[in-house]
C-alpha cells in the first residue's frame, strides 16, 4: 500500500491503463473459465431436474461414482491411455524435432508433413483411421497379413486410439521442441566436439539438458490433453462397439452421463474427479522437474 | 488533436451498436426461425414455409436453420434454459416427454378448436398423436411425418442364388433360409442382424408378442417377459450363423455400408433413409428393393407382424415471443396443404392420413421405382416407437447391457439387469 501512495499521477494513469489492457483476458477467464468451474463443483453436489434446475443432494453423486465399477474402469482406461501416449509421443516428437533440425533436403516439406495432422479436422482423422484399422477391409491388416480386430477387440482398442492420438500430436510437439533445439547456441556443440565428444554424448550432455525446459512444457501439455481425451474415442467407437467399456475415458463417461443420460450432477462429479487427478499429476511433475529440468547452464 | 482517436472509437462503437440493432425486422414483416436437424429436408421445409408466406400471410417470413443431430439437443436445451428458443422446431419422440413434462412446449391441443372438432383424431393416426403427446396426454406438437422399418434386399444376389424375392407373407424361417442360400451361392452375407433397437430387436420382440414397455401403462419394462426374452435370444443368436457377420464387424462397418457395397443381401432399414440411399448410391439403383418385415411364425400372441413406427412433430415454446403468429403457422404445417408440400418434396411421409403416397413423387426421378406400397401397407402393423418419461435416463444403460449380451454374457441375467434399470424410475 505504501508504494501506491507514492505513485505520481502519470504512474497511476499507467497502472490503470495496465488494468484496462488485461481486462478483456481477465474478464474472459473469469466468465468463461473460473465461474463455470465453480458452478461445476456446485453442480456435482446436485441432481439435475431438467433445463437448468438443480436440487442439492450432498455427496450422493460421489458415493454413486466411487461405488461404480464402470467409473473405476474409465479411470484406469484414462491412466493407461496416458501411459501409452505420453512417453512414446514425447520421445517420438523429440526424435522428429532432432531430425528436422539436422541438415536434410526438403526440410520445409518434411516440417509441413509432420505438422499436417494438426491442420486436419479431428473428425476426418478419426474416420480415415477407422477405415485403416477396419478388421475386415482395413489396409493395415492387409499390409500385416493379419486379422486383428483393432477397434473392437478389448485388448487392442486402446492401443489403436493411442496410435491415432500419437500420430496427430507428434507434429505439434515436434515444432515446439524444434524451437527449443534452435535456441541452443552452436558454440556449445563446437566446444564439445573440440573436447572430443561423440554425437551420442553430445545429445545427452548438451541437447537433452538444453531442451529440457521445452520438453517439460510439452510433457505437461501432452499429459493434460491425454487425461482429457474424448473426441477420438467418440469418433472411433460407436455405442454398440463391444470394446467400448474397455476404451471409454473419464471424459467420455462424463459426456455420456451429462449429455446422453442428462445426469449433469453425476457428470460434474466425474469432471471434478478428473480435474483433481490432473492437478495431482501436474503437481508431481512440477515437483519432479527439479531432478531433470535445467534452466541455466 | 487528442480527441480524434476518441471520436473514431466512439464512431466505431456506434456502428457496432447499430449493427446489432439491425437484427430487428426493418421491412415491417415478422421474421420467424425454424430449427431442424436434417439437411436433406431443408428444401422441403423451406418450400412449406414459403407456401405459408405466399398463400396465408405475406407478412410472415420463415427461415429454416439446420443444426446437426448431435448438437441440436444440447443447443435446444440451452436455449430453453435462457428462453431464447427458435420460434418453431422439430421435436423427437426421445425428447418430447422431457420438454413437454417440464412445461417448455406450448400446448397445442386446442389449436384447431374453432375449425374442426377432433381435427387430430380425424387426420392423424393414434401413433402419430401419441408421439406428439406429453405424459399428461395433451398434444405438444403438430404431427409432422411417420416412418416404419422395412426389409431391404439385394435383387441380384437373390437372382444368383435362385431364391424368390421376399414377400409380405415371409416368416422368420424364410428369412434365415434365404440367408443361408444366398451365402452358399454367392459367399456374401445374408440378413445382417446387428445390435440396434429400432432397426433391430424391437421389431422382433413385438412380432413375437412380447413388449419392451407394457402397453397398458407404458411404465413397466418387459425385458424378462418370456416372449420378449425368446425374441431377443433369437435375434442375438442370428449372429451365430455363418451367413451373418458378428458384432465386431458391425462396430466398424454399418449394415447399410455393407449392403450398398455389395457385401450382404439384406438388412433392416428405416423408411426415412430410402430416398437418400437412392441418391447416394446411383450404381445400386435398380439392384435393390424393399419388403415388409417378415412375421414371426409362432407368436406368443398376435398375428406375428409388426414394424416400429416413429414420427416427428413441430413444436414451439410455451413462452415464445411470437406465440400467436407461430400458432397460425403451425396450423398450416398440420393442414392438408402443408403436409402435401412436405410429402411431395420427398422430405418424409406425411403424418396426415391419406397423403402417404405423395411421398412417392420424388422417387419418380429415378430409373427404378421402389415398391413403396410395402412401406405404406406396413402402417397397418405399426408399433409405436418405445418411449416413456424416464427412458432418457435408462436408455444408454440398457444399451450397454445389450453390448454385454453380444459379448457373450448370460442373456437371462442381462435381461434381469435391463429390467431393473428400466424399472428403477417407476414410482407408484
Amino acid at each position: 500500500m505504501k508504494n501506491k501512495v507514492k505513485l505520481s499521477a502519470a504512474a497511476r494513469r499507467e497502472e490503470n491503463w495496465g488494468w484496462f489492457m488485461v481486462a478483456p483476458t481477465i474478464i474472459g477467464l473469469l466468465v468463461l473459465n473460473i465461474w463455470p468451474f465453480i458452478q461445476t463443483i456446485y453442480t456435482s453436489f446436485c441432481e439435475h431436474l431438467g433445463f437448468g434446475h438443480y436440487r442439492f443432494l450432498g455427496l450422493a453423486n460421489y458415493v454413486k461414482m466411487f461405488g461404480n465399477a464402470e467409473f473405476w474402469k474409465a479411470t484406469w482406461n484414462t491412466i493407461f491411455f496416458c501411459i501409452l501416449t505420453v512417453p512414446v509421443g514425447v520421445a517420438l516428437a523429440l526424435l522428429v524435432a532432432i531430425l528436422l533440425n539436422a541438415k536434410v533436403k526438403f526440410k520445409g516439406g518434411f516440417r509441413t508433413l509432420f505438422f499436417l495432422p494438426l491442420v486436419c479436422a479431428p473428425a476426418a482423422v478419426a474416420m480415415v483411421w477407422r477405415w485403416i484399422f477396419n478388421g475386415e477391409y482395413g489396409v493395415l491388416n492387409q499390409i500385416l497379413g493379419a486379422n486383428i480386430q483393432w477397434i473392437t477387440d478389448p485388448k487392442t482398442a486402446v492401443i489403436a486410439v493411442a496410435i491415432v492420438s500419437v500420430w496427430s500430436s507428434v507434429g505439434y510437439d515436434a515444432v515446439l521442441l524444434l524451437a527449443g533445439l534452435q535456441n541452443i547456441p552452436k558454440t556449445l556443440y563446437e566446444a564439445n566436439s573440440i573436447d572430443g565428444a561423440g554425437k551420442i554424448r553430445q545429445f545427452f550432455t548438451i541437447t537433452l539438458p538444453m531442451v529440457s525446459p521445452t520438453m517439460f512444457s510439452v510433457l505437461i501439455m501432452r499429459l493434460m490433453a491425454s487425461m482429457k481425451v474424448y473426441d477420438l474415442i467418440y469418433m472411433m467407437a460407436d455405442e454398440t462397439n463391444p470394446a467400448l467399456t474397455d476404451m471409454q475415458s473419464l471424459m467420455y463417461l462424463f459426456y455420456r452421463s451429462s449429455f446422453v443420460a442428462g445426469e449433469r450432477g453425476y457428470g460434474s462429479a466425474i469432471v471434478v474427479w478428473t480435474v483433481g487427478l490432473i492437478l495431482l499429476v501436474t503437481l508431481i511433475q512440477f515437483w519432479g522437474q527439479k531432478k531433470w529440468v535445467t534452466y541455466d547452464i | 488533436m487528442k480527441k480524434i482517436p476518441r471520436m473514431i472509437a466512439a464512431a466505431l462503437m456506434l456502428a457496432l451498436l447499430l449493427s446489432t440493432a439491425g437484427c430487428g425486422s426493418s421491412d415491417g414483416k415478422t421474421h420467424l426461425t425454424f430449427q431442424i436437424w436434417d439437411v436433406a429436408q431443408r428444401d422441403g421445409m423451406q418450400a412449406m414455409c414459403d407456401a405459408y408466406t405466399a398463400q396465408v400471410d405475406p407478412n410472415v417470413v420463415i427461415e429454416v436453420q439446420v443444426t446437426n443431430w448431435n448438437e441440436y439437443w444440447t443447443k435446444l436445451e440451452a436455449a430453453a434454459e435462457s428462453n431464447t428458443m427458435p420460434d418453431i422446431y422439430w421435436m423427437h419422440t426421445d425428447q418430447i416427454l422431457y420438454y413437454a413434462d417440464f412445461g417448455i412446449l406450448a400446448d397445442l391441443t386446442d389449436l384447431y378448436a374453432g375449425e374442426e372438432d377432433n381435427y387430430y383424431a380425424n387426420h392423424f393416426s393414434d401413433i402419430s398423436i401419441s408421439n406428439a403427446s406429453g405424459t399428461d396426454g395433451r398434444i405438444y406438437g403438430i404431427p409432422k411425418d411417420k416412418d416404419n422399418v422395412l426389409l431391404v434386399y439385394n435383387k441380384e444376389m437373390f437372382d444368383t442364388a435362385g431364391v424368390a424375392y421376399p414377400t409380405s407373407e415371409w416368416t422368420w424361417d424364410d428369412l434365415t433360409d434365404a440367408s443361408a442360400k444366398v451365402y452358399a451361392a454367392t459367399g456374401k452375407y445374408g440378413y445382417m442382424a446387428y445390435n440396434d433397437e429400432q432397426l433391430g430387436y424391437w421389431n422382433f420382440v413385438y412380432q413375437k408378442g412380447g413388449y419392451i414397455l407394457d402397453p397398458e401403462t407404458n411404465l413397466h419394462a418387459g425385458y424378462t417377459q418370456p416372449a420378449t426374452r425368446d425374441a431377443i435370444r433369437y435375434y442375438v443368436d442370428l449372429q451365430k450363423n455363418e451367413w451373418c457377420p458378428d458384432q465386431n464387424y458391425f462396430a466398424e462397418t454399418s449394415p447399410g455400408t455393407a449392403f450398398f457395397s455389395g457385401m450382404g443381401a439384406m438388412f433392416l432399414e428405416g423408411s426415412w433413409n430410402l430416398l437418400n440411399e437412392m441418391k447416394n448410391y446411383p450404381d445400386m439403383v435398380g439392384k435393390w428393393d424393399i419388403a415388409m418385415l417378415p412375421r414371426c411364425p409362432d407368436p406368443a400372441s398376435g398375428d406375428g407382424r409388426g414394424s416400429i413406427s416413429n414420427g416427428l412433430c413441430y413444436s414451439t415454446a410455451a413462452k415464445g415471443k411470437n406465440l400467436e403468429t407461430v400458432k397460425e403457422v403451425l396450423k398450416f404445417f398440420g393442414s392438408e396443404e402443408g403436409q402435401r408440400i412436405q410429402g411431395e418434396s420427398g422430405a418424409a411421409i406425411p403424418a396426415y392420413l391419406g397423403l402417404e403416397d405423395t411421398w412417392s413423387k420424388s422417387f419418380g426421378d429415378f430409373d427404378y421405382m421402389l415398391d413403396l406400397d410395402q412401406c405404406y401397407g406396413q402402417f397397418d402393423y405399426a408399433i409405436q416407437y418405445i418411449n416413456n418419461a424416464s427412458r432418457r435416463k435408462w436408455k444408454s444403460n440398457v444399451a450397454d447391457e445389450m453390448v454385454k449380451v453380444y459379448n457373450g454374457s448370460d442373456l437371462d441375467s442381462s435381461l434381469a439387469r435391463m429390467q431393473e434399470l428400466a424399472d428403477y424410475y417407476v414410482t407408484e
